[in-house]
């Protein structure tokens, strides 16, 4: 039974994390009062691209070739292991913790680096200095996070830590959750690369991740952007299921209540998706060096939580 | 419950001046103080009407009319007639690192006050002493006027802060406390509206 869940949540996330992204390029062309793409757009850029040719630079090596289904391997394990309609371990659930999550997250994005390096395309490079500069501020702030959700609840499970917000409410309304969830939305910006961070739009082309795969073409590019919606889908599943809105996922093994939730997970999505958008409306990009200040006060804030949870732990 | 309101009533206050730091515009600092000093004002009455204590109520609304409303509308309405004053030029810290900074002091002060004055009670006092050089660090790492002047307000607000975890001031000193604190911005307006004519002066400010 649990194989068969799994299954379905490997094809709930693969089906709809392209159509999470067109609602969200559809918003942000309705914010700017242009008429804006249809929400399947996403969908037939995909099916473009698997059609087209795949050329390789003449420079590069057959690692290249490798990376895109690499890369897009591990962040389909990645559905497998985290908590995104159920939060009860799944088949595959055990396999992994946070942390082991993170670092699959960080592979498939070293390997994409490095495929950017072995394309020899000068924007590519630039790309990969960017994003890996930012990555090793980044990182920290993400593994002091976690630590923090440890300390919380005693483990490094993304299930265990569901389950304890949805039923402590001291837990869920104190400051250390708080300071934690707002230092993730900094991060999740980052990570998703939305505007504060870079923008990819029809007036300027993002450079920071989207020069990553400037080489790529054809099936790879497809693979590669797929890769990139699931990421950032799974991401959005993590912020919205484990820290902020970990309300509704269903404890125990009802499919009646796995196949409603399907739905609010893609409402809670949808929600999270409009808030994007009007930030994405609102603030404009920020210089290269003032990205640092940004993760600066990611960073202080699980600072301010730790703080707190000594304050608020040691008999106040 | 109080306990807790002060918690998260402090917390607040120090991600504010964390985000004091973040700003280089003096106006987005002002507009900060200015929701610093509302949050205080409302906690001030919130403790007022549960303790039913008719003095507190009064000073939570001589708080709010003068350092949430007057003095920021004040010091907004100075900056607006010298428009090159608006901005901080040149950073003597980085932004980056000056938020780091604050945040180990937060960390500092709760380290030296468990170390140090933990017979004395509650680690509470640790945040107001925390607010406090946070505002001492944004008067040292800023050489615009206005922003040093913020600094001084936060540090004062702290003071604010602490004297609830004693059983209160006398409301007459706390009055007190709020004529002194119009009389600084007053002078440091006017002066400041003195030396107009040159912006290098206003590094003679901060000594």
């Amino acid at each position: 039974m649990l194989f068969y869940l799994s299954i379905a949540q490997l094809l709930y996330v693969i089906i709809l994390s392209p159509l999470a992204i067109g609602i969200l390029n559809f918003f942000n062309e309705r914010l700017s009062s242009r008429g804006g793409p249809s929400i399947f757009q996403e969908y037939y850029n995909l099916f473009k691209y698997f059609k087209k040719q795949s050329i390789y630079p003449e420079s590069s090596s057959i690692f290249f070739a490798y990376v895109p289904y690499m890369s897009f391997a591990m962040y389909l394990f990645l559905t497998l292991v985290l908590p995104i309609i159920t939060a009860f371990p799944l088949t595959f659930g055990p396999v992994v913790d946070f942390v082991g999550g993170g670092l699959v997250f960080g592979a498939a994005s070293t390997l994409i680096k490095l495929s950017a390096l072995d394309s020899r395309n000068n924007y590519s490079i630039l790309g990969a200095s960017r994003s890996s500069s930012i990555g090793i501020f980044t990182e920290p702030v993400i593994l002091l996070i976690f630590i923090m959700l440890g300390v919380i609840s005693g483990t490094n499970n993304p299930y265990v830590i569901n389950n304890i917000m949805q039923t402590s409410t001291s837990w869920y309304y104190s400051l250390v959750h708080l300071f934690i969830a707002l230092a993730f939305l900094f991060v999740l910006i980052i990570e998703i690369g939305q505007l504060p961070i870079e923008s990819n739009s029809l007036n300027e082309l993002g450079s920071i991740d989207t020069l990553l795969i400037h080489e790529y073409s054809g099936r790879e590019l497809a693979l590669l952007k797929w890769g990139s919606y699931i990421k950032q889908f799974i991401l959005m599943n993590v912020f919205l299921n484990v820290y902020t809105w970990p309300f509704f996922v269903p404890m125990k093994l009802s499919l009646i209540s796995i196949f409603f939730y399907m739905f609010i997970n893609f409402f809670k999505i949808i929600i999270l998706l409009i808030i994007f958008a009007f930030i994405n409306s609102m603030v404009s990009k920020y210089r290269l060096f003032k990205i640092f200040d940004y993760i600066a006060i990611a960073f202080s804030f699980t600072l301010l939580a730790m703080l707190v949870f000594y304050i608020t732990t040691s008999g106040g | 419950m109080q306990h807790n309101v002060f918690i998260l009533i402090g917390f607040i206050e120090i991600a504010l001046s964390i985000f004091m730091q973040w700003q280089n515009y003096v106006s987005n600092n002002i507009k900060t103080f200015s929701i610093q000093s509302w949050i205080l004002g409302i906690f001030l009455m919130y403790f007022g009407v549960l303790n039913n204590n008719i003095s507190i109520i009064i000073l939570s609304i001589l708080t709010i009319l003068t350092r949430a409303i007057f003095i920021p509308r004040y010091l907004i309405n100075t900056i607006n007639k010298q428009i090159f004053r608006a901005r901080e030029n040149k950073h003597k810290v980085s932004v980056s690192l000056s938020i780091l900074i604050s945040v180990l002091l937060a960390i500092f002060s709760y380290i030296l006050y468990t170390l140090v004055f933990f017979e004395f009670g509650k680690s509470l006092i640790s945040i107001p002493i925390t607010l406090m050089l946070q505002g001492a660090f944004l008067i040292m790492s800023r050489s615009n006027a206005y922003a040093q002047l913020i600094g001084y307000l936060v540090m004062e607000n702290s003071m604010f802060l602490l004297s609830f975890l004693f059983n209160g001031l006398p409301f007459i000193v706390e009055a007190g406390i709020i004529l002194d604190i119009l009389g600084i911005v007053m002078i440091g307006g006017i002066l400041m509206k003195i030396r107009d004519e040159d912006i290098q002066k206003e590094e003679e400010l901060y000594g």
